[in-house]
């Protein structure tokens, strides 16, 4: 084999099978991955939840990660969210022509190592090549199937005031991340990307109640934009203190740097937990037990105050609405 | 909470004098005021008015389209983020990007610089805007370009300068809130001949501490009745500011009229490239032709950065106009008036 | 108008300093100050030290209103 991929490997060939077997297969080790044209497999035994997400990230390795891991997590906590534990999943590569199969290899072992960690088995995969230039690097699309916990049934819509919001986590580490690694502001700082699969932590809270009423995971847009969503979504306020809000000094140091809001940078491991306040600090407690969930806090509440926005208390004691999100972050200078 | 604060808050809880308007200079002042939800904690006798100094939000509808111009004739566009999204009159740098240009959001002008000698085969151009406080960065780049001989680099230039707006605004405050930043260059002089002028003024940092103190500062001495100025930014401003940065500005750049985005030309309120300099100037490397913005005539940005109407009383304002969508500058930067009013809830009071 | 940035000179070589904000790194240019050490706080502004400052601290708000009530 040579250390490139090739237009070959993705014609079906005996190259492409060797380019499955030596690169993906191997290391995916599951007695359920498939040779054939689809995955058989045991229905879950309850209500079943469903859920697809595509992967591009650039670049595609970064503190902390890599967009392997990342393509787990993405799926494996979408699932949780809706009090699912993740059964299985199938994962879509398109690779660019001339990409080194060393990093190929290097993506497939954090699959591997992060399905493993969360307990979901890689059951199906499907492998396309496309012409230099045409991709950049390697895009993954994976699609998750996990079975509902009886009596689990978290939904946006479904935020009631007096509810405590909860975050697992500080905020921004992975937005921030790639930020840096992009390299575009020459800015230099010790953060890792929190890039995690939630699972458990999930399983930890529902183990406390079932009774809770919203779990997003803060991707793309961050805390901030999440919070707007349940806000529309349940048609109630959000009441955010902003001095509760857990950022890493250096997050913080960046975005004052850059004149942006870690509200507003992407996590890709930190889940916005809704539920009554009498539980929360029980869910707090379990949450800060799970490894990936230690330093969940209570930031806020919910309330039937301005239905639609986020209203922050400020560092000194006012109040002020949190700026919607506005799309792509711009560093700004004044 | 610190003794500063706690006093502060009450000054401005308890003030019973006249009718006060505050003109926010400075854009950033606008936002950190916004943000930290000190509006809320003012007396309703005190209008804080957002004035003219977002250089985003001034920079007139032309400035962008000579950016895209220059764009679409294959130079690549160094920016502060803050320009990206601003309305040309056909469309933004965004979408010129997006139609193939090349168009790089940098931190500083020097990064600017930097990238213009790692491309030596691309013509570079920095979008220079800004007053006093980004004016020497820029000239700081020209003059290290010009010492080390990069002959691909040059600067479309649209920086202003404050003393003329002063004056041109003056009777549209009681009280201006004046940019700490741009008079950590400049220092104080200026701010000390308005107070002779019967101009009062106070110079504010940008932390709640900071601001809380200027705000309680310029209430104290309104209701004493004669003009005054206070510098309570004394840890970052010095009366004689930053000599060697001025300096600077002095040596590459020189005074020019210029249009304010909304308030017309201010005479000598901008600056342009000297003569010696000329191999650096955007508009004179390029041979670019005149060009003339047209902004949406329904659009107030200018009656909002004179103080004269609140962004909400704008007919665009939060209908076409939004974060999203904006029409006017005052709605894309953060800073800008609009922007601050509309993510920020104007009515949250 | 300008978005300022208080942080720390961790070195210094040619008129250009490493600063640190909590953490975040950035190497801005020092020359229109005089006298600038490792150690010492700047003001930073789109790359460049517009000020030296005495700290990152804004205690010096309490020494203003405590002249101001004098």
């Amino acid at each position: 084999m040579t250390d490139k991929v090739t237009l070959a490997m993705g014609a079906g060939g005996r190259q492409t099978a060797q380019l499955i077997d030596e690169v993906f297969a191997a290391r995916f080790n599951s007695p359920l991955l498939t040779a054939d044209d689809a995955a058989v497999l045991e229905p879950p035994r309850g209500r079943m939840a469903m859920s697809t997400d595509g992967f591009i990230v650039s670049p595609s390795f970064f503190a902390g990660g890599n967009i392997g891991k990342l393509s787990i997590c993405g799926t494996v906590n979408d699932l949780a969210c809706m009090g699912a534990r993740p059964l299985y999943l199938t994962c879509g590569f398109v690779i660019e022509e001339g990409y080194p199969l060393d990093q190929l290899r290097q993506i497939a072992d954090a699959m591997a190592a992060t399905a493993a960690a969360a307990g979901v088995s890689l059951v199906a995969g499907d492998t396309k090549v496309a012409g230099k230039g045409q991709v950049d690097g390697v895009f993954i699309t994976t699609t998750g199937v996990g079975e509902i916990v009886e009596g689990a049934a978290p939904a946006g819509a479904k935020a009631r005031p007096g509810d405590a919001i909860i975050v697992t986590g500080d905020v921004g580490r992975h937005g921030c991340t790639i930020l840096l690694a992009r390299d575009e502001f020459g800015i230099e700082a010790d953060v890792t990307s929190d890039c995690a699969p939630l699972w458990d932590s999930v399983e930890a809270m529902l183990g406390v109640t079932k009774d809770i009423h919203v779990i997003r995971d803060a991707t793309r847009g961050g805390v901030g934009t999440v919070l707007y969503e349940i806000a529309s979504q349940s048609g109630v306020g959000v009441r955010l203190d902003a001095a509760a809000v857990p950022v890493d000094p250096a997050v913080g140091g960046v975005c004052r740097m850059l004149g942006l809001e870690p509200l507003y940078l992407a996590c890709e491991g930190r889940l916005v937990v809704i539920a009554p306040k009498e539980e929360a600090p029980a869910l707090v407690e379990a949450l800060r037990a799970c490894p990936n969930s230690q330093g969940a806090a209570i930031i806020g509440e919910i309330t039937d105050d301005r239905p639609g926005w986020v209203v922050m208390r400020t560092e000194i004691g006012s109040e002020t609405l949190l700026p919607q999100p506005t799309g792509e972050l711009l560093p700004r200078i004044c | 909470m610190s003794d500063a604060t706690t006093t502060a808050r009450q000054i401005l809880a308890t003030y019973d004098g006249p009718r006060l308007r505050i003109m926010e200079v400075c854009g950033t002042h606008t936002h950190e005021n916004f943000r930290l939800g000190i509006r809320k904690l003012l007396p309703p006798q005190v209008d804080l008015i957002s004035g003219p100094g977002c250089p985003v939000c001034v920079t007139p509808v032309g400035f962008i389209d000579e950016a895209i111009w220059l764009a679409e004739h294959g130079v690549t566009i160094t920016t502060f983020g803050d320009l990206v999204r601003v309305p040309g009159t056909s469309k933004n740098l965004a979408a010129a990007r997006a139609d193939g240009a090349r168009v790089q959001v940098v931190y500083s002008p020097l990064d600017a610089l930097e990238y213009a000698k790692e491309h030596a085969d691309e013509q570079v151009c920095f979008l220079s805007v800004g007053f006093e406080t980004t004016v020497p960065a820029a000239c700081l780049a020209v003059s290290q370009a010009h010492a080390e001989g990069v002959g691909n680099f040059s600067l479309l230039v649209a920086n202003k300068t404050m003393p003329n707006a002063y004056a041109a605004l003056k009777g549209s405050a009681d009280v201006f809130l004046y940019p700490g930043h741009v008079h950590a260059i400049t220092g104080t002089q200026l701010c000390e001949d308005l107070v002779e002028q019967g101009v009062s003024g106070v110079l504010a940092g940008f932390t709640a501490k900071e601001l809380l103190t200027a705000m309680a500062v310029a209430l104290s001495k309104a209701k004493e009745g004669k003009p005054f100025f206070v510098n309570a930014y004394p840890r970052v401003v010095k009366s004689e500011g930053t000599p060697a940065a001025v300096a600077l500005i002095e040596q590459v750049m020189e005074p020019c009229d210029t249009e304010w985005r909304g308030l017309g030309v201010i005479p000598q309120s901008g600056l342009r490239l000297r003569d010696e300099y000329a191999a650096y100037d955007a508009r004179k490397k390029h041979d670019m032709p005149v060009i003339e913005g047209h902004a949406n005539p329904a659009c107030r940005c200018g009656n909002v950065l004179r103080g004269e109407i609140t962004p909400e009383q704008c007919p665009l304002f939060g209908k076409v106009c939004t974060p999203l969508h904006p029409v006017g500058a005052c709605m894309v930067s953060g800073e800008g008036a609009c922007s601050a009013f509309y993510q920020y809830g104007g009515n949250l009071s | 108008m300008c978005v300022g940035l208080s942080a720390k000179v961790v070195r210094i070589a040619d008129g250009m300093a490493m600063v640190d904000a909590s953490g975040a790194k950035r190497e801005i240019s020092v020359q229109l100050l005089d006298d600038v050490e490792p150690g010492d706080y700047v003001m930073v502004h789109a790359g460049i030290a517009i000020a030296k400052i005495t700290d990152e601290d804004d205690h010096e708000a309490d020494e203003v209103m405590e002249a101001l009530l004098a």
